[in-house]
């Protein structure tokens, strides 16, 4: 029986994939690998910036390209484009945070209740649940409103909220993968119970958790742009992309670009981050 | 008998002559020359490479083929319902309308009034979230016509049905319903892909037997798809064998059955189990597999496997030729020469099994074992009994089949004796040292993904070296027939008939003493199947296991075990010799399953109704509400049937009052 | 169907005490000490032992957690620090114009939503431009679409209203505080158009994201499930493809759709808040925005609990719709 020829024929097909298919492929990856090009920029705003962000630097209230501002400035002659530089930066750093701390607690909750099964699972779930059944921005106000605001607080306060999500994902991933009969061949080949978590059940929860995770950040970018609008971050000379458009709000209608270009800031992170994502996507689960 | 809406008149036009005696011989369909073509991941899958075939009139049409075949896809294109991306060349003429190229509206009109068909999996077939009536009465046109279609398939109490979810129904009502859906209005044709693979052995001859009286009262030909060449063979008039998207084969049931003349549909016959089968010896099986559609030879795609290949069947892939009238196959050689020179090569083919030497000791014992789970939460709670107290052994060596249709507890007691299921009373004794082993159903799914076949069968292999581990992992290989290299790959890069190999693999690279097989065969092609028979018999002779073999084929457990158990809602009913069972049934339900086997030439016998639920077993014996024998004394609350001897043996014991009494 | 109700209610009511006791624990492993925020920081010692007493908080924790539960159950959620009145009463004055523009926004996405998922799946004409459109929608935030809005429609176009619920002075106070309904019920069209007016570009701001999400989900599984059996089965009976979407695979979607809706509305809570200050908009927003600065947590655990459970009140109403949709949901 030549059984090697499936293997050989598996080669064959990935080297003989069409154009319009490799293509696909290309531009996947292209959009997958902005999330390393964004925080590559992300590390280096101090460098891309012209200006210091919290000083100064030339009149007041220049519009776009004027007086060598190329976003125009704010109401006491800060450079915008600076401002909204170190304002993504800080937004993109704390989205990739929460994210992370989101997956890791999420993820030890979600394969510790989906391998375990049992009271432990229902325990946890119900825990999920609870969380899940309140709406998390607003709780989150509630926690920075009781810690007092700063951009850690935050933090803390959205990572509270946000783990739920993957604890379910993950979860859900580790049961249907719980039920199929590799599980049990695994047990009975005598493979203990962490063998069977770890080698059999969570490598198979890896694609699910990060798809989500990816396809997340975009959203996480709106809500800590939100909050920030409201009022719970970092407080007032530091640039921060939603608190500085409400600060600026007054100048709407005659300065437009003081308000409007940290919006946009926030625009072009989330925008980025949901094609980014969607590339993810399509690479771990082509359809 | 005629619809109620308009298109009545049309069908007069475009089938003109519809009563008089010449239209007997007009073919409601006729494929030319079709060709199909996918694209899959950027590959070119050639599903159908040139067939030719007509429907008669009034016929049921047996198309048999393995999976690969193109035998679906053949139905599809009657219905005109292949993927819009689809390549299709070559004309499928119904109703006077090409259902290949035809615009859209037209293959719509020609589906609605002239065609029916009937799916595999009633459960996803039938919209859930719609009442059945409604789907019913969509194509019947009212509410009064559905309800009587409903009755006229069979469905007991129609007007309490018609307001039933299909959730609600069981497998075999579900497959009523979609039948009653497809004779709404009198079609010409009724498209059936695999209509009984869903369901119970005892309800296929049902919806089997059910389609043949419709066909005889309505006039209407039926194409049965399937891949079991004795089911189509028991109700089709002709019978058309398919193999990599051509015709290798047609012609009527009884002389493709008596003189079949492709070597491929002799393969066919031979690898197929039957209560007939020899036990004594090996099956036949075919070697090789199902060609690869994305890489189609340029001859006769057969040509790999069979025995009597020869330089002339590589150039170009035969065309079908005529043996005898009405009688096509698809072969360079002669039918005379094909017959005689592979009757010489079965000879040579087959080996005797050797004597089993007996054993006195049992492997497992199982002492009244019950097993029930919850169903449902909360007040819902209700208790699904799977298992009500079943005694069986199984003695060193020795091979037992598990028998029994769904709700059996077939499985659970598999489960049980593996320990991956607890049981709530009872008795039971596994003999060590290690934990017994087990082959599923689904080999793809028993193999986790994400490892190779090296990783996961050297899971059994604690505390030797890396490379002693290779060795055994490559030395098990070899006794499943693969070589070294599979080690390398995943799950992923097998074929089906692979992975069974590589989880017989794992299974036995430390000899258990007890195998336990869930289905090991269901899924697979016949082909591959009766080599996986071989491949679970020949490693319990040589590493001298007991082999615990769950199955709903009473035909499988004749050849694969010594002894077999009938079960029937969570009991034993029947217990035997495979000989004696199998030769002399004495539980009515053994009988029923022993006539529920479709083989060719014997009509089908239904048992009435289907296997009641678990969570409600009869009072009594259980079987009463179907048994043709039963008296009212066998629906006695406080009645116990016990398994007692059949004629004083103590190896064949029935539970019936009526037999044994 | 009553005991599905009936455990639902249960779970709403369990949720929400368990909500009550997060923000109790909140209060209490909170650094802003709740006499000092009342008394100032100048009060006497005795002072601040008269006020501890008064306010409860010498007695054991579970003693005044149980005393807050069962304020809360009866309306009262302490006192806010700036305004001075109880939390309940502030509450009741700012409720009505945020449940207006939360709900008009609701309908707004559920609407947008369902009709961009059909575009995309019926492959409508110019319905391949929308898919960026839609991502594009997707990552706008909210802030920014309610001022790109001033900018184009007040500003540019002088369209529409950019501050406020009404520009009339006679509104009629009306029986729900919804201004829209209101006018409607005393036959005011003139201040029902002016409403509607006022309310659109702040709803659409906050009902674009959830539109979006919806009608990603609800497409997806349109798409699939055009491609299931049953959809087939539907082919084969001769249906054309509007009538199997529309008579058979759209109520097997509207359960993903529905809940889909659920978790939207939270998020469209936040943007609730965040809108309201953009538009001036005098609701539950500007009174979070006015007592984040001073740390008013009494106020902001008032409006967490309102929108808590409002959040599962309305998420429970879209779990018993899934059940009406779906007959293999068990009731």
């Amino acid at each position: 029986m030549a059984i090697a020829e499936p293997v050989a024929r598996r080669a064959l097909r990935t080297t003989s994939r069409r154009k319009t298919r490799n293509l696909e492929r290309k531009a996947s990856v292209a959009a997958a690998s902005l999330f390393g090009v964004v925080t590559l920029a992300a590390l280096l705003a101090p460098v891309l910036s012209p200006d210091n962000p919290l000083m100064p630097a030339g009149a007041p209230l220049l519009g776009p390209g004027k007086g060598g501002f190329l976003l125009g400035s704010d109401s006491i002659g800060r450079d915008v484009l600076s401002r909204v530089l170190y304002g993504m930066r800080t937004s993109w750093f704390a989205a990739l945070g929460v994210i992370a701390l989101g997956l890791l607690i999420g993820g030890v909750i979600g394969l510790v209740a989906g391998a375990t099964g049992g009271w432990v699972d229902n325990v946890l779930m119900r825990i999920t649940d609870a969380f899940l059944a309140l709406p998390a921005p607003v709780l989150a106000i509630a926690v920075v409103a009781a810690l007092g605001p700063s951009l850690l607080h935050t933090l803390v306060a959205v990572s509270i909220v946000w783990w739920p999500f993957y604890a379910r994902i993950v979860r859900g991933e580790i049961r249907n993968l719980a039920a199929r009969p590799h599980v049990e061949a695994a047990k009975l080949a005598g493979a203990g119970r962490l063998r069977i978590a770890v080698r059999h059940l969570l490598p198979g929860a890896v694609p699910a958790a990060l798809v989500t995770a990816s396809l997340d950040i975009g959203n996480l970018v709106l809500t800590l742009a939100g909050l920030s609008f409201l009022g719970l971050g970092q407080s007032a000379p530091a640039a921060e992309l939603g608190a500085d458009t409400a600060r600026n709000l007054s100048f709407l209608l005659q300065d437009w670009w003081v308000p409007v270009m940290p919006g946009i800031g926030v625009l072009v992170l989330a925008f980025i981050g949901n094609i980014a994502g969607d590339g993810v996507r399509n690479l771990i689960e082509p359809d | 008998m005629h619809l109620a809406f308009g298109p009545a008149a049309e069908k007069t036009v475009t089938d003109p002559g519809a009563s008089t005696s010449e239209a007997q011989a007009i073919e409601v369909a006729s494929i030319e020359d079709l060709h199909v073509t996918f694209r899959r991941s950027g590959k070119d899958i050639a599903a159908l490479r040139g067939v030719s075939l007509d429907i008669r009139r009034g016929e049921i049409l047996g198309l048999v083929g393995e999976s690969g075949s193109g035998k679906s896809v053949l139905g599809l294109a009657l219905l005109g319902l292949l993927d819009a991306r689809a390549d299709v060349r070559g004309a499928v003429r119904v109703a006077g309308r090409d259902m290949a190229h035809c615009d859209q509206s037209a293959r719509r009109e020609v589906r609605r009034v002239h065609l029916g068909a009937v799916f595999q999996d009633p459960m996803t077939s039938l919209n859930p979230t719609m009442r059945v009536g409604r789907q019913v009465a969509e194509v019947a046109g009212s509410k009064d016509e559905a309800e009587r279609l409903l009755g006229a398939v069979g469905i007991p109490d129609p007007a309490s049905r018609m307001d039933a979810f299909p959730h609600e129904l069981s497998g075999g009502l579900r497959q009523r319903v979609m039948i009653a859906m497809a004779v709404a209005g009198n079609p010409d044709l009724i498209v059936a892909d695999e209509p009984t693979t869903a369901l119970d052995v005892t309800v296929q001859a049902q919806v089997l037997t059910l389609l043949r009286s419709l066909r005889d009262e309505i006039g209407c030909s039926v194409l049965l798809i399937t891949h079991d060449l004795g089911c189509a063979a028991q109700v089709a008039d002709r019978v058309a064998v398919m193999y990599a998207g051509r015709l290798a084969e047609l012609g009527s049931s009884a002389e493709v059955l008596a003189r079949a003349s492709h070597p491929y549909t002799l393969a066919l016959l031979r690898s197929r189990l039957s209560l007939a089968s020899d036990r004594t010896t090996s099956l036949l099986a075919l070697p090789g597999e199902v060609p690869n559609p994305a890489a189609p030879e340029p001859g006769c795609a057969f040509a790999p496997r069979c025995d009597l290949a020869g330089p002339a069947c590589l150039d170009a892939p035969p065309p079908p030729l005529e043996v005898r009238p009405g009688h096509l196959s698809a072969c360079v050689v002669p039918a005379v020469e094909v017959t005689s020179r592979l009757a010489e090569v079965v000879r040579a083919a087959v080996v005797p099994h050797p004597e089993r030497e007996p054993h006195n000791d049992d492997v497992v014992t199982l002492y009244r074992v019950q097993k029930s789970f919850r169903v449902g939460a909360g007040r819902t709670t209700r208790r699904l009994q799977a298992l009500r107290g079943v005694n069986l052994t199984v003695g060193r060596g020795e091979s037992v089949a598990l028998v029994g249709e769904s709700g059996s507890g077939k499985s659970t007691l598999l489960r049980i004796v593996a320990g991956l299921e607890s049981f709530d009373g009872g008795k039971l004794e596994v003999a060590g040292p290690d934990c017994p082993q087990m082959v599923f159903q689904d080999a793809g799914a028993s193999l986790t993904p994400w490892l190779t076949v090296g990783e996961i069968i050297g899971e059994r292999l604690r505390g030797i070296s890396r490379a002693e581990r290779a060795a055994k992992v490559a030395q098990a290989l070899a006794h499943v027939g693969l070589p070294a290299e599979v080690a390398k790959a995943k799950s992923a890069q097998l074929s089906g008939g692979q992975r069974q190999r590589v989880s017989l693999a794992r299974a036995t690279v430390v000899a258990p003493s007890i195998l336990l097989c869930d289905e090991p065969t269901s899924a697979l092609d016949v082909s591959l199947a009766a080599s996986v028979i071989n491949l679970i018999g020949g490693l319990r002779r040589e590493l001298g296991m007991s082999v615990l073999f769950v199955t709903h084929d009473l035909s499988v457990a004749r050849v694969v075990a010594d002894r077999i158990a009938v079960m029937y809602l969570g009991r034993i009913v029947e217990v035997g010799d495979a000989d004696q069972i199998t030769s002399q049934p004495v539980h009515p339900y053994t009988q029923a399953l022993m006539s529920a086997v479709p083989d060719m030439g014997r009509e089908p016998v239904a048992l009435r109704g289907e296997p009641a639920s678990p969570l409600a077993p009869p009072a009594g014996c259980a079987f009463h509400s179907r048994c043709p024998k039963a008296i009212d004394d066998c629906g006695d609350a406080l009645l116990d049937v016990r398994l007692t001897a059949v004629d004083r043996s103590a190896h064949h014991l029935a539970a019936c009052i009526r037999a044994t009494a | 169907m009553s005991a599905l109700l009936a455990k639902r209610l249960g779970a709403i009511v369990m949720i929400s005490i368990a909500l009550a006791g997060v923000l109790f624990y909140l209060q209490k492993i909170s650094p802003l000490d709740p006499v000092h925020a009342r008394l100032g920081g100048q009060a006497s010692a005795s002072a601040v032992a008269a006020e501890r007493h008064r306010l409860g908080l010498d007695r054991p924790e579970f003693t005044q957690f149980v005393d807050y539960v069962r304020g809360a159950v009866h309306g009262d959620l302490g006192d806010s620090y700036r305004t001075r009145r109880p939390v309940s009463t502030d509450l009741r004055a700012y409720l009505p114009a945020t449940a207006e523009l939360a709900l008009s926004g609701l309908l707004i996405a559920m609407v947008l939503g369902v009709l961009l998922a059909f575009a995309t799946t019926l492959r409508w004409k110019a319905s391949s431009v929308l898919r960026p459109v839609l991502l594009l929608g997707a990552s706008t935030p909210t802030f920014l679409l309610g001022i790109a809005g001033i900018l184009l429609f007040y500003s540019k176009l002088h369209w529409l209203p950019a501050t406020g619920r009404s520009s009339l002075a006679d509104v009629p106070g009306g029986p729900t505080g919804l201004i829209t309904v209101d006018a409607l019920l005393h036959g005011r069209f003139d201040v029902f158009w002016d409403a509607v007016q006022h309310l659109i570009m702040p709803a659409t701001a906050i009902a674009l994201g959830p539109a979006v999400a919806i009608a990603r989900v609800l497409r997806s599984s349109l798409v699939s499930d055009q491609r299931s059996d049953y959809a087939r089965t539907a082919r084969a009976k001769g249906l054309s493809e509007p009538a199997i979407l529309i008579k058979h695979v759209l109520r097997n979607c509207v359960g993903a759709a529905l809940s889909m809706t659920g978790l939207q509305v939270g998020l469209m809570f936040a943007g609730v808040l965040v809108i309201e200050q953009v538009f001036s908009w005098p609701g539950i927003g500007q009174y979070v925005a006015q007592s984040i600065p001073v740390a008013d947590f009494p106020a902001i655990s008032g409006v967490t609990l309102l929108l808590g459970v409002g959040y599962v009140v309305i998420n429970t109403v879209v779990d018993l719709l899934q059940a009406v949709a779906d007959p293999r949901i068990k009731v």
